[in-house]
This record gives structure tokens, sequence and C-alpha cells, in this order.
């Protein structure tokens, strides 16, 4: 394949800020002919994926929109009618498969949602100051363009413990490893990233599976939106406030961490497959080993095919569900067209880890994905991966960390005759993650930006 | 022979769908409106003929051939389509088919090109017989067990997980005697009904 068009790529697209500061708007497009000039005059802030060989810039702007949205914003309607339904139905009308039901269910949702959000401004910035400073520029042009209007906001930050700036998230766990790398997609090459060729070694995933108009890795291109050149370079994102239940999951840990025996921290590690330094059980059964963490050929680059019965990464472990890289056999070849890159980052305050914590407090995971397909990739990995676990042989049971277990799931720790590392039962499994509300939006190219500003989409 | 795998027998149906210029309503349509009333779940036709680990009835109207070079193919007729995976041989499935389902048998069938009706069992078998198609390539994900012992695993399962969430970590001299007790009361637990979907119920009763 041709090399990428990277200054026509929205950067969020294609590659995590790593910035500590973020706050993403969400507007509601007041004034089509409006709105487009807003779009227009927004196009300039619009960070690409454009290399930054003199440093990183103070912060970086990126915009999506729902399908309402691009309704607002007169796209033509056989343009609109092109996308794919899951896209034009919503996150919310797709509840059912999502599972987003009980405490995960529109009911629970911020009060933005109520609302018809038509697009996502997401801002990082490396300072607070400088977030405010970008947010406020944004604001008055959004203002003086009389096109579109914030309806709410999101702050989202990297937690900060004793000052100090982590890729810690609210349960303890180091956050961040391990996104896909894809053909064409300028980035440090990670053993363990991309997917397993037939002798074992890492090769990045077909550029169709985060982008549209490329191959995928059918061979095909992605069902995306005419024409051509609205969909090319652009990509579909999930937008998902994940609430954590800290005090819920330190009591859980503590009182089941007693009963296991080996120890809480073991325990915690078997929840998600890494201890909360980051080391993945599956190199280290036996105890954190920051060389491996701090090691880039090492802390991704793991398989599960030698651990079949997970008695060192459970089978059912948050990393191996969502990536189950070769436990499925066929070197891989079962999953490489469910891989999802993730943007996630924390909100709210750290909870020092000698207190309980609350449930109540506004913390949690802003969880963002791309893809090319929404429903190929991150319905299908939600659906059967998160909340069900046939493909991983277990049964009904749900992905312990972010399963809506409604406080009657259960999950199997696999171990060994090992007396430190033997199987463990978690039953009566409340919910740790409550689903706050979110959305699907498409992020088109600034090439596509500039023809919805222009009003020159054009699908004849 | 590609029809079983191990002791589970794919079976794979296709049935000639009349073609009745003089009809009221097309008998594809009235199999279809018929199929639409009938409950999926242990309630149906194939809760009652229990050896059934899964059943699909589907009417197919025709082939359509998409790509290039096109290439216009068509089939003789419609045809409902009897797709079942269940315990044991074919021909004492078809006869249970016919004794413990028969007006659904016949509410579907009806509607099909040499049917000769349920009341003749023989002739039944015969019939559907000469519809079946060999099963090529048939994958049965139900791992050799009946739908008894599947069911009964399920329970299993399901109450030795609440038995292991309460006792683990116990001393030896409390576990053995609270598992003895366990499997009397599990031994002894009420078996569930084929087409259930209440075996974690039944669990939270039994413990």
């Amino acid at each position: 394949m041709s090399k990428l068009d990277i200054t026509d790529i929205q950067g969020f697209a294609l590659r995590g800020y790593n910035f500590p500061f973020a706050r993403f708007l969400f507007l509601k497009i007041s004034d089509k002919q409006k709105g487009r000039e807003c779009i227009g005059r927004l196009v300039k802030y619009i960070t690409t994926g454009e290399r930054w060989d003199q440093g990183k810039p103070k912060t970086t702007v990126n915009i999506a929109f729902t399908y309402k949205g691009l309704v607002a914003l007169g796209l033509p309607e056989p343009s609109l009618l092109s996308f794919p339904v899951e896209f034009v139905q919503g996150m919310k009308a797709r509840g059912a498969i999502l599972s987003d039901t009980g405490k995960n269910s529109p009911h629970h949702w911020d009060a933005v949602w109520e609302h018809e959000v038509h697009a996502w401004l997401g801002v990082f910035a490396q300072s607070q100051p400088d977030l405010e400073y970008q947010c406020s520029e944004l604001l008055t042009l959004l203002q003086e363009s009389g096109g579109a209007t914030k309806i709410d906001s999101q702050d989202a930050g990297a937690l900060q413990i004793n000052g100090q700036i982590t890729t810690k998230e609210h349960f303890g766990y180091t956050d961040g490893f391990g996104n896909p790398e894809f053909m064409g997609v300028e980035k440090d090459s990670q053993p363990g990233q991309g997917k397993l060729t037939a002798d074992g070694k890492w090769t990045p995933l077909a550029t169709g599976e985060l982008l549209l108009e490329y191959a995928d890795e059918a061979g095909e291109l992605p069902v995306a939106p005419l024409p051509h050149l609205l969909a090319s370079n652009g990509t579909f994102m999930v937008y998902r406030k994940l609430h954590q239940n800290v005090a819920t999951f330190r009591k859980y840990l503590k009182e089941k961490g007693a009963l296991y025996p080996g120890g809480t921290e073991k325990l915690a590690s078997k929840f998600i497959g890494r201890w909360r330094d980051g080391t993945p059980v599956e190199l280290s059964p036996s105890e954190p080993s920051p060389a491996i963490v701090g090691d880039k050929s090492r802390n991704v680059n793991f398989t599960f095919g030698n651990d079949l019965d997970g008695a060192r990464c459970p089978v059912g472990a948050h990393v191996r569900r969502t990536n189950p890289r070769d436990a499925f056999g066929f070197n891989g070849k079962l999953i490489n067209r469910r891989r999802i890159s993730r943007r996630g980052m924390p909100y709210g305050p750290y909870t020092p880890e000698d207190q309980p914590g609350t449930d109540d407090e506004e913390h949690g995971m802003i969880f963002m994905a791309l893809n090319a397909s929404l429903f190929r990739q991150f319905e299908f990995v939600q659906q059967q991966w998160i909340e069900y676990g046939n493909d991983a042989r277990q049964g009904n049971d749900k992905d312990i960390l972010i399963g809506n277990h409604g406080g009657s799931g259960k999950v199997m720790i696999q171990g060994t005759t090992d007396p430190n590392n033997p199987p463990f039962l978690c039953g009566a499994l409340p919910n740790f993650v409550e689903l706050r509300g979110g959305d699907y939006f498409f992020v088109p190219s600034i090439t596509a930006l500039r023809m919805i500003a222009a009003n020159s989409v054009d699908p004849r | 022979m590609a029809n079983k795998s191990g002791s589970i027998y794919g079976l794979t149906i296709l049935s000639p769908v009349k073609d009745d210029p003089h009809a009221e309503i097309s008998p594809s349509l009235a199999v279809r409106m018929y199929l639409q009333t009938l409950p999926v779940d242990g309630r149906g036709p194939f809760g009652r003929v229990s050896s059934t680990h899964m059943a699909r009835l589907v009417v197919l109207d025709d082939v359509v051939y998409f790509g290039m070079p096109s290439c216009e193919e068509h089939l003789k007729s419609k045809y409902l389509i009897f797709e079942s995976n269940f315990d044991g041989e074919l021909e004492p499935y078809l006869k249970q088919l016919a004794a413990e389902a028969s007006d659904e048998v016949h509410n579907i069938w009806q509607h099909c090109i040499g049917y000769p009706g349920v009341q003749n069992v023989d002739a039944f078998i015969a019939y559907m017989k000469r519809c079946q198609v060999e099963t090529t390539f048939y994958f049965a994900d139900v791992n050799n067990k009946t739908v008894q012992q599947t069911l009964q695993a399920l329970q299993t399962q399901s109450a030795v997980a609440s038995f292991i969430e309460k006792n683990q970590g116990k001393p030896s001299e409390e576990l053995q005697p609270a598992f003895i007790e366990f499997m009397s009361r599990l031994n002894k637990a009420p078996r569930p009904k084929p087409g259930s979907t209440k075996g974690k119920e039944l669990t939270d009763e039994l413990l």
C-alpha cells in the first residue's frame, strides 16, 4: 500500500497524544449554514497526524460527528443513507447488543445524553492553563460563528498521585499498553502489537482495520459512506464514559484477597492479566517486574498458546478477553478483525490506596476507541468478549472488571496445584464499572471536513 | 458417516414447498406465518421432542448469485429447510417427532410437495428421508453429550460454582462434610426439563 497522507488524517486517529489534560466538548449544530461555516473556521485548529519533530504542541484539537450531527450540517441524503446502520442508530439504540442495560442503561446516563449531541470536540493539553486557553478560544469561535453551541463538557486527565502525573487508572492499574499497530501508521514498533504471523512474529494489521477506504484484513474495503472522498482517511469513534465504583472494587478485592492464598495483589493481577504496575502476568506470574514493564520489547510481547488452561493468565482476564492473541488458535487469525485502538483517559481525582474510596464521587475512565467498523470491531468485542464468555470457554461469565454483572456475576480464576496459585472462584460480582453515557462518532479527514464546510459533499 | 458427529446427528431436510396459483395465500407465506406463531422455548414442539439440541426451520425462496461474471441460477421450487441436531439415530427421532409434535409437523409440512401426513408414520419417515440432504461438514458444539447430560452438566456446574464460592478456603474438616451434604442434595435435585431456562433458579433453590 502507499504511504499514508498523515497530514490529511486527524492525529487522534493515528496516535494517543499522551497529554495529561483533556476536555471533551459536546456541541449542538444550531444552524445548517452557520454550522458549516463554523466547521470551516475550526479546521485550522484540527490536529493532524503531522510529525512533531520540533516537539509536541501545547494543545491538540480534534472533531467528530454523530449521525444526527451530520444531518444537522445538511449532508446530502444519499450520503447520509450510505453510512453503516450502527452509526446511524447511535449507541443508545444499540443498548441490547452492548448489554447497556440495568445500571448501564440510558436511564442512568449523564444529562448531556438527553440532548441531541451533534459533535465532539476533543482538546488535549500539556497543562491546565493551556487547556483553558485553547477551550476558551474555541468557545469564542463557536459563539461568533453562531453555528454551534456547547451543550456540556467533560474534563479528563491523567491521575496525579502525590503531585506526580501517572498512567494509573482509579483501580490502581497502570493503563495504556498494547494498542495495535497498522500498516502505514508510523510509530515506535513494539513486538506484541499488530498481528501474529505463522512463524510467531508480529506484523502491523491492515490499514483498513483503522481507516476507511483502505483494504482491511479480509482484503476488502470497510463499509463506508459515499462519496469516497468523504470517507477516505476517516474512521469511527466510540465514546463511553465509564464510571468506576472505587469503593466497591476495593472492598471486593480486599475481601476476596483475604481468602485467596496468593494474596490481594496477585488476585488483582489475575483480574486483568497485568500486575498493577503493568507487568503481564503471562510473563511474570509470581511477582511484578519493573524490568519487564520498562522494556518495550517485552511489555506487550506475549502469547497465550502455552497457557491455554489459564494457569498464569486466567482465560477470563480482562487483557486476554479483549485481545486474545493466539488463545483461540490459528495463529491469532480469528482476532485480527476485532482489534480497536483505544484512547482512554481517566476523569476525577485519585483516591489514595489506603482509603476505602467512594462509589458516588465523579471518577472513572473516558473510554474512546477508533475502528473502521463499529459493528465488526467494537460491538463484537463488547458483546462477545466483554459481556459473554463463550469464545473464551467461560460460558455466560462476563469480563470481571467491566462486565455488567448486576450483583450475580461469577468468574473463575484458573490455577495450578501450587498452593500459592490455586483455582479461585469470584462470585456475587457487582458492577465495578457503570456506563454514564456515550455515542458513536464519525472522525472525518481534513479533506472531508473542508468538503462539509464548503457544502460540496457530492455523492452522485 | 458425515451426518453424525459422535452420538449427535446433524439432520438437514429440504422439502419443496408447493406452488399453488389458486391459493388464497402463497404456501410459502402460509408456512412462514405459521412458523412465526410457534414458541421458541421449551413450550415449542422441540421441547417435547426432548432429544433435540437445537432445531431451525427456514423457508428458502431462491438462490441469488452476486458477482462477476453474472450467472443466473434458480431453484426448481421454494424449499422448507429443516435442520436439527439431536441425540441418536434418525428413524427413532422422526418417529418421536411424528408422535410428540404431530400437529405442528402437519401444519408446517402440509404446504410441501409430496408430504404424506403423519398418521402413517412409515410413510412420513420415508418422505423425510427422501428429502434428506447429507450433512457433509458438520460441527456439533455439544461435546458428544445428550441433551439431558448437557442440561445436568450446566446445573451441576452452576451448583458447584456456588458451592465453591461459599466454601473455598475452609479447612478440610469443615469442607468435607459440607461437600458430602451438598452432593447428596445435588443428587436428589430435580433435573432441568428440556428447553428449560430455569437451571439457575433450580440451583438457587437447591442451595
